[in-house]
């Protein structure tokens, strides 16, 4: 008999987005993996199939949504589809990674369907590969990573004999734990109390907008509330646009070094670069909150099972001006190991909260900017694949949810890659470059100077 | 199964090091690879199995494997 199980809250915040947009468009994840090679295909063919039959996640399902919208999952047995293969390979690269991003465009539409497409592709300048296509509640990056390299530990292993991949854990076994543990009273209890005990403290968040003030002021006229905290989310035109910047391996290296002399992670040090930004652009406010993905993956199954596990909380931090750099660093760590510590909890649940105790009005936010931070390269770490260049790309779904989502990751040379997705119907790439090019202004004077003050880093980057 | 081995038992699903092989000087970030969500993950994961309440403030003091046992049996000898 089939097991039907309630989405986990990482799930349930795509699903969220899913409703609240009216498209599923927002939770579409897609990501071309290829080597500059000549590849079997009919054996590539054959590791998909058996990483479909290996890897869960690919194989859930969802329900018809209920009155409220609400879904059920669960795990089809087999999924023994045909895995088409395209020719791009008469194309320029750019012009093949153009049509793949319209791929990635593309929405799962319907009920009790599989929500992963796998195509193989001959690339130009002779990469061959495959293209993913899967929806958010499935996978997230890291699980994707993890099944790239599967795929293709699978792939050696029948053309070159190595070994066999060790075993991953079952989706729906980690699933049910994460249920169970959510449905933890005690647990529950302890988290609820770590967020509202936040609200007690601080109070209700402040708004900080990329461009200033005036995106505030702007929400407070059309609301007609003089003393309103939180801004307007945009529901219509959800068009995305991309700008990357590369940092040099030498900065990053500096940073790295900073972040491991201090006992501080990059994820922090990138929070407190946006947040002091974001205090400049906004005539020195010091409360500021920016909302930042956490990957819950520690152990080895949670590591292997796939699904969706990213979840984004609000970091919160309220620094005087008068603090050091290397202070404001560490309170940011101090929240964020707090934070950690009740990542069970589900976010939604915040949200419901400050509506409840401050009327904050419906598609209003708190937040203008979002933080991903991936350690893990989109690389196959594979021995026997270790000399062939590799091609692998992410492409965004094209309908951002969030108004600015910056996701740092590092690239193959021990560079950064700052990737930033930010909504067109507000954000230009002007304010993206001035984003970047103060973060990183405050970031090096940081790191160069951590005695110095956070007021006075703002006033002279 | 003594309480220190399903102790370690429990740090080794977070790490690559066998529990017959942890000691009790082994540091949960330089020595096992422990992030910090990892740490913060393992201390919640103990209060569940041990049904113990960590003090947030005591629990980052914690370096070591050996004192992470102590105080998970502080924490039992006072409840």
């Amino acid at each position: 008999m089939q097991d039907y199980y309630p989405l986990t809250a990482a799930q349930k915040m795509h699903h969220q987005w899913i409703l609240n947009y009216k498209t599923q468009q927002v939770s579409g994840v897609s990501v071309v993996a290829s080597l500059k090679a000549q590849l079997d295909f009919g054996l590539l063919k054959k590791c998909i199939q058996c990483e479909i039959e290996r890897y869960g996640c690919m194989r859930v399902r969802f329900t018809k949504p209920d009155a409220k919208g609400e879904v059920r999952q669960y795990i089809v047995e087999r999924d023994s589809r045909d895995i088409p293969i395209k020719d791009l390979s008469g194309m320029s690269m750019a012009e093949a990674d153009n049509l793949m991003q319209q791929w990635a465009y593309e929405t799962f539409d319907g009920d009790d369907i599989p929500l992963c497409d796998v195509t193989m592709v001959r690339l130009p300048e002779g990469y061959n590969g495959f293209f993913i296509h899967m929806d958010h509640r499935l996978i997230d990056s890291c699980g994707m990573v993890v099944m790239i390299n599967d795929l293709m530990q699978l792939y050696t292993h029948y053309r070159f004999q190595s070994e066999y991949p060790a075993d991953l854990a079952d989706y729906e076994m980690v699933l049910e734990k994460d249920l169970k543990r959510a449905g933890n009273e005690k647990r529950f209890a302890k988290d609820k109390k770590f967020w509202d005990d936040q609200l007690d403290a601080l109070g209700e968040p402040l708004y900080s907008d990329i461009q200033g003030p005036s995106v505030l002021e702007e929400a407070r006229k059309r609301h007609g509330n003089k003393k309103l905290r939180a801004a307007d989310i945009e529901l219509k035109n959800l068009f995305v646009e991309v700008k990357d910047y590369l940092l040099e391996p030498e900065p990053t290296r500096n940073l790295m070094d900073f972040c491991m002399n201090h006992q501080l992670s990059m994820t922090n040090l990138l929070l407190l670069g946006i947040r002091t930004y974001l205090s400049k652009a906004n005539d020195g406010q010091q409360d500021i909150t920016i909302q930042n993905f956490i990957s819950r993956r520690s152990t080895h199954d949670e590591w292997t099972s796939g699904g969706s596990r990213t979840i984004m909380f609000p970091c919160r931090t309220v620094i005087d001006p008068e603090m050091d750099f290397l202070s404001a660093a560490y309170e940011i760590q101090n929240v964020q190991n707090k934070i950690y510590m009740h990542s069970n909890y589900d976010p939604a649940l915040i949200v419901e909260e400050m509506r409840k105790r401050y009327n904050t009005p419906e598609n209003t936010t708190y937040e203008s900017c979002y933080l991903t931070y991936q350690p893990m390269p989109v690389k196959m770490d594979n021995p026997h694949l270790v000399n062939i260049p590799q091609h692998a790309k992410w492409f965004a779904n094209g309908a951002a949810t969030k108004k600015m989502y910056l996701t740092v990751s590092h690239t193959e040379d021990g560079g950064m890659n700052f990737s930033y997705h930010y909504q067109t119907a507000h954000l230009e790439e002007h304010d993206m470059e001035l984003l970047y090019y103060y973060m990183m202004r405050i970031l090096f004077m940081g790191i160069a100077e951590p005695d110095m003050s956070i007021g006075e880093i703002m006033e002279r980057v | 199964m003594t309480q220190e081995m399903e102790f370690k038992k429990i740090i080794a699903q977070y790490c690559k090091v066998k529990p017959e092989e942890m000691t009790a000087d082994m540091r949960f970030r330089e020595d096992l690879g422990f992030s910090s969500l990892d740490f913060m993950s393992f201390l919640g994961e103990l209060e569940d199995t041990f049904d113990v309440e960590l003090e947030e403030e005591d629990a980052l003091k914690v370096l070591t494997v050996g004192e992470a046992l102590e105080l998970l049996k502080k924490l039992q000898a006072e409840a």
